[in-house]
């Protein structure tokens, strides 16, 4: 039931061979394509149908879940909601992602709309990888949303990476943290063509002793555009920081905007960001060490979105 | 085994009137003996980062040519000429993103081989050996990142290695130990030039290379080249200089 497309699609999006061990949901052009549950994690449709419900039970330790999605259906924006209740002091790997097959020149997307409530204590590691192809000329849009709530001493570790192919990209992630949880953010987006991306962070401190930190990786290639938007506000004593580089290579161009907004005393943000080509001292070195221009500019790319 | 033959590096000068030329290297002659540790000194903007760099292909020559093993080398890239087995260890080495010191090593090696790799981090002092997964990001300090530069130089096995102040930034329990591994290990190999003002490099060098004003002013053995180093001809200043009367420098 898995065609040789779905499997390269999955390979990219989840490395996945062929079905994943533990608990999964694959969904296709809009349906369920094959489920599994296990002891600790189960999954069901939610009560509209419009997406699942995973819940993950208290005390769960390493155990993972994948949930990609994958589309080839031409003309279909296919939109799911999905939540993730994880359990007081459960560690859990997620792994989403959205692969797009577009073969013809009617536009595919798909919109995920993902919220988290993260319990007591609780860890989970969030891998979403987005990546379109095909040889048909249809816009390819994913518009993912994030939405993150973390309970007392809970982490959330999210890795956030759209690799290639995708035309239009509308992305929201939002986080609220309780006390002394934290929240890591690695967002690592490749653009080429015409491409364009839009990213919008809004990060509440709520909590006394609560971290973010927020990374965010940009290279424009081609003519294409991105604009990222991050938005720190600290309502406590916490600590928080925002890190966004953006390498521009031939006509890209880049829009960064972080804010940090302090509502407490003790309140300790900070943030630094660049935009540029890649630096002349790193293609020098990478070439000293008998690399060509063009190995040593695809290895600093390489490392840098890695 | 290097040849530099009337060797000219010139820049448009902004300081004088706008569109004089400059000879930062002033017609250089010299050849290197293959297996010999040279050291180039003289005083700050003297044109000895500028030369090492002529030499990797990191500055275009002027006028002149370099001749490396019987090959002009002069129109060849930085890549073409670490391919001949030329190899530089930058005085500010290139802080990357997402690199690691591991994968440094493999380009320079061009292989995977963790053994060597560790062998090499030990070699230059770098302790403890998980170092060798550190990112060369701008978190390493001053002396670690010297380090790696020289592991990486050192891990390319070149035929020539300039080093440009390998010294900077390094603890002064390190230097002997790095002057002792550049020197009795590696040359004669290894034909080895330092840009040093350190003595440590100075005392053990087989022939001393004073630059002033982008030309070769002495080479020769340490001993006399003392009484040259103490002179303030090579002063960079020396056309304004009040002598004794009102010394403004640290001398």
């Amino acid at each position: 039931m898995l065609d040789a497309l779905d499997k390269k699609l999955l390979k990219t999006v989840a490395d996945l061979e062929g079905l994943p061990k533990g608990a999964y949901n694959i969904r296709k052009n809009g349906k369920l394509l094959d489920r599994q549950i296990s002891a600790n994690i189960d999954i069901e449709t939610n009560a509209d149908g419009t997406g699942i419900i995973v819940t993950i039970k208290p005390g769960t330790k390493n155990e993972s879940v994948h949930i990609p999605v994958i589309l080839s259906q031409a003309g279909l924006f296919d939109v799911v909601y999905n939540s993730f209740i994880i359990g007081e002091g459960a560690e859990v790997t997620i792994v989403a992602g959205c692969g797009i097959h577009c073969g013809t020149s009617e536009s595919e997307g798909h919109a995920g709309i993902h919220d988290f409530q993260v319990g007591k204590k609780a860890k989970v590691n969030y891998v979403e990888k987005h990546f379109a192809m095909g040889e048909g000329s249809g816009r390819r849009t994913l518009n993912p949303t994030t939405k993150v709530f973390l309970d007392e001493g809970a982490t959330a570790e999210m890795e956030l990476t759209q690799i290639s192919g995708v035309d239009e990209a509308d992305r929201l992630n939002e986080a609220t943290l309780g006390p002394g949880s934290l929240l890591l953010i690695t967002e690592r987006v490749l653009t080429e063509g015409e491409q364009r991306a839009e990213s919008t962070n809004n990060i509440i401190l709520q909590g006394s002793g609560s971290r973010a930190n927020m990374i965010s990786r940009s290279v424009m290639k081609g003519n294409s555009k991105q604009i990222f938007h991050a938005n720190m506000e600290a309502r406590a004593k916490c600590f928080g920081h925002i890190e966004c580089d953006a390498i521009i290579m031939d006509n890209g161009t880049n829009e960064t905007m972080p804010a940090l907004k302090a509502l407490h005393p003790d309140a300790e943000l900070t943030h630094e960001a660049s935009i540029g080509k890649i630096a002349n001292d790193q293609l020098t070195k990478l070439m000293s060490l008998g690399l060509t221009y063009d190995q040593a500019v695809n290895r600093i790319i390489q490392g840098f979105l890695k | 085994m290097l040849e530099l033959k009337k060797l000219y590096f010139t820049i448009q000068d902004d300081d004088v009137d706008i569109g004089a030329k400059r000879n930062i290297i002033d017609g250089i002659d010299f050849t290197f003996e293959k297996g010999k540790f040279y050291v180039i000194t003289g005083p700050n903007g003297s044109g000895k980062t500028t030369l090492a760099k002529l030499i990797m292909g990191i500055n275009p020559i002027s006028s002149g040519s370099i001749i490396f093993e019987g090959k002009d080398i002069s129109s060849l890239s930085i890549t073409e000429r670490a391919k001949l087995g030329i190899a530089y260890s930058f005085q500010q080495p290139a802080r990357f993103k997402g690199i690691t010191f591991r994968d440094l090593l493999a380009i320079a090696t061009g292989n995977n081989d963790e053994k060597k790799f560790l062998e090499m981090v030990t070699r230059v002092g770098i302790c403890p050996l998980s170092f060798l997964d550190k990112e060369v990001d701008a978190r390493l300090s001053g002396g670690e990142i010297k380090k790696i530069e020289l592991a990486t130089t050192i891990a390319a096995n070149p035929k020539l290695a300039i080093y440009d102040e390998p010294d900077t930034g390094i603890d002064l329990w390190t230097i002997g130990p790095m002057v002792s591994l550049l020197k009795k290990e590696l040359t004669p190999k290894t034909t080895t030039i330092v840009v040093s003002h350190n003595r440590a490099f100075l005392d053990v060098a087989d022939v001393i290379i004073i630059i002033d004003k982008g030309r070769i002013v002495y080479s020769g053995d340490l001993k006399s080249a003392l009484p040259l180093l103490t002179d303030l001809s090579i002063c960079t200043y020396h056309n304004n200089c009040e002598r004794d009367k009102d010394v403004g420098c640290l001398r």
